[in-house]
């Protein structure tokens, strides 16, 4: 195992090596660097062009410019980056910071996003292979497929943003408007749930008729502009989740399972005053460390009560405690809310990586960055996403042609502990080599986005140093983005190894 | 296999004697693969709809603006500016006048004018033209690229597969666009023609194909019909072209299309950076990009150029689904029911 | 059937029916069967593809897919399984009536370890749990013969041989103590000595649990070896049944007797080391056609070399057919593949009618091979789908630029009818055509060019034994008529001896024993050759019953 990812490591630093070479001298030989001097008719040209010569060592030969520019790269090894000044004689270096931040974070988050939602539509279309939601989310992405990025980008920035800027300054929805929304979800809902066809009409009109009511009675209550839930609700919700993971793993009689979830929701609501005042005010390691507690204590929880069940016992207990933490970090989200929308009163973004100037706790600056990376993340994930539930469609219908799947069911194993435990693992090994050609993509696919949101990012880094024919942000654009592709490539080929013993063993 | 024929001759004692009874009765014309594959595509609906506004929007954009020297039949040049009209509002209008509309008309600038005055109809109608002559241009040479390249890399492996997959590599740490942008740039500085552009992007979307051709040509060459032909003595450019390659036309036709519609995509990323078609040329992409802004006051300007791409590259999409329903074996036309679904009761039920 | 006397049986079937509707005509796959299995019995079903017995399986299963339209009755102890809601069958399924299907290699899931792919059924039926549950599977895997259970466990299905996994499988069957058992071809894709050891576990299982069996299967020796009943299938109808003495050796019905006069049988064997051994009559002038000598072939797995054939010698004169045998691994194929060209000759020699393979040009090498025909074993692989059948035969004239269009169309049309086929199929394509016409035009691919060596690589391995035999005789015919040298690789000992003069048997790359047939395969002397032969079953219920205590002897003192 440990063999099989040092060889992988090694070819791609190889290719890392390689392909930084190719972009190199293809970069230096895209255009003259002096273009816009020798054009110019400045009374110092000859000194501009003198400077420009001498910021980017045009006077040497490529090769040596290239190894300068690799023994700057290795200084990185000991933390002194030399990435080589621009155009303008600016260190690269410094640009990076932010920029990478920036980027990096906004392709990590579409990626995840897509990644998990992308398999889960997957899974559901291949389980309901012809079905009318099989052949709605194909046709989406195929739409999706044909998009062009910016295009689709100005169509979001128009009718999402500007338009929920419009409505969040005085929220209303017409009865009309919202009856016509519960038609619309109970439509949705009934083709997700589906069933027989009494089901599917129950479903529709319990959606078609509670959806309306719950939007008039949250106009009612000025829900949009200042949400609430409290820990009643918070209490309520977990409960509902612990009892239906509950019944649908081992069924309510089963006590062992089901106290444990019960212990969980109890815990939830002693943590959610205990925690309160720290949680108004948190940061990002007491989030992260609160998180893990509360996955941890309830798995132990469940580990130890649950007896023979202990491995259901303790996810179901998991889930609940994963579900009561998320409600409350939702609940002190809610009430940061009402403050934020006062200090920004358009909350969602069309320009720039974050407001400038912007003033506020916690909870605003993470208001503040999530609706500024939201157009950008859904514009990426939404097109990363299409690939992925394609992929997993395709590898879920083959696996299910599969011997073993037979041999499962012959065990009389029930559909959903064939298809997770049986089929699933099994789809997943190809994805997650795809997943790294997906990576890639979505670099690609951000350098369009940042230009079209105007972000100061990497991609903006590598279009206009492109655009100048200047070497070194492109290839600090390319030092970054690559060093990302192979980090994310090797962890692919971890869970390729954890899912295939074939590689382990 | 199955038993369909129930009026055989009844008396029949011998699985071998079943077989050549059906063979006998089997009618006179017989289908090569290539008609049962056009047959399956010709039923597909969504992808025969997809082929006609495929032909539909060719010819128009061919026909209308002209190409080289060939003269079309719309009078107006899309490098002629002139006074702009009304705002430069689009004079086509399809809502007859008994619905209340303004008739259906077409009119001196059906797509309206741009902030100069030139004639919309006649950008959007070059633009398209260009982005049918690269997507065609690029899926042919990267399809070539791929097939051959994938073909030799999966017939002799060792050093030839090695190299391919490291250069496949190279996508993953260099990101298409990335590359094609570089290239783009370095194509724009030399030349500027579209068919160059083409050319270059041809060069680097080929490694997709590749390694699926590659995969199958693994899978076929331990085929024994190819052991047989290598038996009998055939030379190896005929075992990899009449034996192999003809038998991966699925994956490459399919792939093919998908190329096309990835390279009108790509043509028109690299046109909004900056690094594709120049200006004066015009390209879809580039139209979009100099009108993003004008959404609000001219959404003309934005919407035509965007619909046109969408409404190809969905229709190359289609086609290329439809091919590959149509080149799948296992694809026989039948739906299979359905199974009960994840989260539902059971529905399955015998006839009485 | 009355119902006192259906709670007798483990399984049973009522005038079952099952339709399949498909994009053409419904196909009725099974037309009105009833068959009963009592606990402790083995009620082997009987038929050749197409003839309904798999289909007949997998509804008593309820896995049949959702376009089969059933009717009749399928019991399971009391229950009747057709139309029985799908949560009702689930429980059924491990502790009623378990499975254990033909591919071992593909039957478990790949990525799951073999604990838990054993424990998962006996925690869903209540059987036991955690700690307990593991117990029970390594109990189970020491009951099915795994060595180390305890150990192994842990293990992944990849790290098992193919026979293991078999065992596993069946292991997995009996964990919920079900009433019955169906064995799908349960030894089909095995080796004959491994299938003979998976049988024996069969039946000693069955006598201890009291499971009742039914074994679906195409090979009579394996239904002389196990079955009490007998039920012979055809084209979905049940022609025959009865105990299997009956049935195998007084057979009514006019398909029964035919699929049996089919089976290749092996004459019996004597064992006796002091038997006379009958002199070869060597005919005095043989014109050899394929010499070996010392031949060494080697594979090169990624860097890592493979010695896959040891020094082994061998000749083959005009008229002659040389069988190899050996089971899987052996080499057998290797040899035929080096002598087809695919592989080099790593050491030794390896001549056809005198000219040196190794050491020929690749010129050379081509003329060469224009003598040589081959046969290979896939029907369905062995013709490019894209040619029509015409150009399938005539290619090696093609190749080697003989004849033009209207002599090659000639040929062509001489070699259907030479294989007994109608000349119009030269239009056709070969998805058109069944396995056993596929692989009667492979045999006239092979004769296009008058070769003097013709290589059959397991050429009838994949056809049913009616299909088998009217290939088997067809070979024969030709090559009495075209006078061909032979060079006759499988598996099967009863065709060898049928069809060769000679044999080489092989085992792990090496020659273990050669010679005449009669004197190899009737008298052998090396531990390998008998162990093979008294592990292959005869149809005949009587005989094999002797053959199976030899086997066991045999293989206690291996």
């Amino acid at each position: 195992m440990l063999k099989f990812i040092a060889k992988r490591l090694g070819s791609a630093i190889g290719v890392l090596f390689a392909a930084s070479l190719l972009l190199y001298i293809l970069v230096i030989n895209s255009g003259d660097p002096l273009k816009d001097l020798r054009e110019s008719n400045a009374d110092n040209r000859e000194y501009l062009m003198a400077q420009r010569i001498e910021y980017m060592e045009l006077d040497q030969p490529w090769y040596l410019r290239y190894w300068d520019w690799l023994t700057g790269v290795s200084k990185c090894f000991v933390g002194q980056c030399d990435l080589g000044r621009n155009i303008n004689g600016v260190e690269v270096s410094g640009l990076l910071a932010n920029a990478a931040a920036s980027t990096l974070r906004l392709v990590l988050i579409a990626t995840v996003i897509a990644a998990i939602l992308g398999i889960a539509i997957g899974v559901l279309t291949a389980v309901r292979q012809y079905s009318g939601l099989d052949y709605i989310v194909t046709f989406l992405t195929f739409l999706f497929f044909s998009l062009p990025v910016f295009w689709a980008a100005v169509l979001l920035k128009e009718y999402l943003a500007i338009g929920f800027n419009d409505w969040i300054a005085s929220p209303d929805i017409s009865l009309g408007t919202s009856i016509l929304i519960g038609i619309v979800l109970g439509l949705i809902m009934q083709m997700f749930l589906a069933g027989s066809l009494k089901r599917r009409a129950l479903t529709f009109v319990a959606v078609a008729i509670f959806v309306p009511l719950v939007l008039q009675y949250s106009l009612w209550l000025n829900f949009y502009r200042f949400p609430q839930m409290g820990p009643a609700i918070v209490v309520v919700l977990t409960l509902l989740v612990a009892l239906s993971a509950t019944s649908m793993t081992a069924g309510l009689k089963e006590k062992r399972v089901l106290y444990p979830a019960l212990i969980t929701v109890v815990l939830v609501l002693a943590a959610y005053y205990a925690t309160f005042y720290l949680m108004s005010e948190p940061n990002t390691w007491i989030l992260l460390g609160g998180l893990i507690l509360a996955v941890a204590i309830p798995a132990l929880v469940g580990r130890l009560m649950g007896g023979r069940l202990r491995k259901n016992a303790a996810s179901v207990a998991m889930v609940t405690g994963f579900v009561g933490a998320a409600l409350t970090v939702i609940d002190h989200i809610f009430r940061a809310w009402p403050g934020f929308l006062d200090n920004k009163g358009r909350p969602i973004s069309t320009i720039g990586s974050s407001t400038a100037n912007f003033e506020g706790g916690y909870w605003d600056h993470f208001l503040d960055n999530g609706t500024q990376l939201l157009l950008p993340t859904i514009l990426l994930a939404i097109i990363s996403l299409a690939s992925y539930s394609r992929y997993t469609r395709s590898s879920m219908l083959e696996v299910q042609q599969q011997d073993y799947i037979r041999t499962a069911r012959s065990k009389g194993l029930s559909e959903r502990t064939v298809i997770f435990r049986h089929a699933f693992r099994n789809a997943m090994i190809p994805i997650a080599t795809i997943a790294a050609f997906d990576f890639a993509g979505l670099i690609g696919g951000a350098v369009i986005t940042e230009r079209v949101f105007g972000w100061k990012g990497m991609g903006e880094m590598f279009a206009t140093g492109l655009d100048h024919v200047d070497a070194n942000p492109v290839m600090a654009f390319f030092l970054v983005t690559g060093t990302a592709a192979i980090i994310f490539n090797l962890l692919a080929d971890i869970v390729y190894a954890m899912l295939d013993p074939r590689i382990r063993v | 296999m199955s038993n369909t024929n129930d009026n055989l001759p009844q008396n029949l004692t011998s699985v071998a004697e079943v077989e050549d009874a059906k063979l006998a009765r089997q009618s006179e014309d017989s289908k090569s693969q290539g008609r049962i594959v056009i047959g399956r595509f010709v039923k597909h609906k969504l992808a025969m709809t997809s082929s006609v506004i495929l032909v539909f929007i060719t010819i128009f954009a061919f026909s209308s603006v002209g190409w080289g020297v060939i003269p079309g039949w719309w009078d107006k040049s899309y490098l002629d500016a002139g006074a702009v009209i009304n705002g430069g509002k689009p004079t086509l209008s399809l809502v007859p006048t008994w619905l209340g509309g303004e008739g259906i008309r077409w009119g001196e600038n059906p797509f309206g004018q741009d902030s100069i005055g030139k004639d919309y109809f006649a950008l959007v109608m070059t633009g398209t033209q260009k982005s049918i002559i690269i997507g065609v241009v690029v899926g042919l040479v990267s399809t070539f690229l791929g097939a051959v390249i994938g073909a030799v890399a999966g017939y002799f492996r060792g050093w030839v597969d090695e190299v391919l997959m490291r250069i496949t590599d190279l996508f993953i740490v260099i990101p298409l666009l990335v590359l094609a942008a570089v290239l783009g740039q370095i194509a724009g500085a030399s030349s500027g023609s579209i068919i160059t552009l083409a050319f270059v992007l041809g060069l680097v979307t080929w490694t997709g194909l590749a390694r699926l051709v590659r995969g199958e040509i693994l899978s076929l060459r331990e085929r024994e019909y190819v052991a047989a032909a290598q038996a009998m003595g055939s030379k190896t450019s005929r075992v990899i072209f009449k034996h192999l390659l003809p038998n991966t036309i699925g994956v490459i036709v399919v792939n093919a299309t998908f190329a096309i519609a990835g390279a009108i995509l790509l043509e028109s990323s690299l046109s909004y950076l900056g690094f594709g078609v120049q200006p004066p040329e015009s390209s879809l992409g580039l139209l979009i990009s100099q009108y993003q802004n004008a959404f609000t006051s001219r959404p003309w300007l934005f919407w035509w150029p965007g619909m046109i791409i969408v409404a190809i590259a969905l229709s190359v999409n289609f086609l290329g689904d439809g091919l590959r329903d149509a080149f799948d074996p296992r694809h026989t036309g039948k739906k299979r029911r359905r199974r009960a679904g994840l989260f539902a009761l059971p529905t399955r039920k015998e006839k009485p | 059937m009355s119902t006192e006397a259906a709670e007798n049986y483990a399984l049973s079937f009522t005038d079952l029916k099952v339709t399949f509707e498909t994009a053409g005509p419904d196909v009725h796959a099974v037309k009105g069967l009833s068959l009963a299995v009592r606990p402790g019995e083995v009620v082997a079903l009987v038929g050749e593809s197409g003839s309904g017995k798999s289909v007949t399986s997998t509804a008593a299963m309820g896995l049949l897919p959702e376009n089969a339209y059933i009717t009749g009755e399928a019991r399971v102890g009391n229950v009747n399984v057709v139309g029985l809601d799908q949560g009702k069958m689930r429980k059924m399924r491990a502790t009623d009536i378990a499975m254990v299907f033909q591919e071992p290699m593909t039957a478990l899931n790949p990525v799951l370890t073999i604990e838990r792919q054993l424990t998962e059924a006996l925690e869903l039926h209540d059987v036991a749990y955690g700690k307990e549950a593991t117990d029970r599977a390594i109990e189970l895997l020491t009951l099915v013969g795994i060595p180390d259970p305890a150990k192994r466990i842990k293990q992944y299905p990849h790290q098992f041989s193919g026979g293991q996994r078999q065992r596993i499988v069946i292991a997995m069957a009996i964990s919920c103590d079900p009433k019955v058992i169906i064995a799908d071809e349960p030894t089909t894709a095995l080796d004959v000595t491994v299938q003979a050891e998976i049988l024996d576990l069969l039946r000693e299982l069955k006598d201890r649990l009291n499971t009742g069996i039914l074994l679906i299967t195409h090979n009579m020796g394996v239904v002389a070896d196990m079955a009490d009943q007998v039920a012979v299938m055809f084209q979905g109808n049940l022609v025959e049944t009865g105990d299997v003495q009956q049935v195998l050796l007084h057979p009514q019905h006019e398909y029964t007797q035919r699929l049996l006069s089919s089976v290749p049988r092996l004459s019996p064997v004597i064992i006796d080391e002091n038997a006379p051994r009958s002199e070869p009559t060597v005919p005095a002038e043989r014109e050899l056609v394929l010499e070996a000598k010392d031949l060494v072939l080697e594979y090169n797995m990624r860097g890592k070399i493979f010695r896959a054939v040891e020094n082994v010698s061998f000749d083959v004169a005009k008229g002659e057919v040389l069988g190899i045998v050996g089971e899987s691994g052996s080499g057998k194929s290797t040899i035929a593949k080096a002598v087809l060209g695919l592989l080099p000759v790593a050491a030794g020699t390896l001549a056809v009618k005198g000219h040196n393979l190794p050491k020929l040009s690749t010129r050379q090498a081509r003329a060469v091979r224009k003598d040589i025909g081959v046969i290979f074993q896939d029907p369905a692989a062995s013709l490019n789908p894209r040619f029509p059948i015409g150009d399938c035969i005539t290619e090696p004239m093609v190749v080697h630029k003989v004849g033009n269009k209207a002599s090659r169309t000639k040929r062509a049309l001489e070699l259907l009818d030479a294989v007994k086929l109608p000349r119009n199929v030269i239009n056709r394509y070969p998805h058109e055509l069944s396995g056993g016409q596929r692989q009667r035009i492979c045999i006239a691919r092979a004769l296009t060019m008058n070769p003097e060596l013709l290589i059959a690589d397991e050429p009838t391995s994949a056809l049913d034994v009616s299909v088998q035999a009217v290939v088997l005789e067809m070979l024969q015919d030709l090559q009495r008529d075209f006078n061909f040298a032979c060079l006759f690789v499988s598996h099967d000992l009863a065709v060898v001896d049928m069809l060769a003069d000679s044999v080489v048997v092989m085992q792990n790359g090496k020659a273990v024993e050669q010679g005449r047939v009669d004197t190899v395969l009737h008298a052998p002397t090396h531990d390998y050759t008998r162990r093979l032969l008294a592990a292959a079953p005869v149809p005949d219920p009587i005989e094999q019953a002797v053959r199976r205590d030899a086997w066991r002897i045999l293989n206690s003192t291996k």
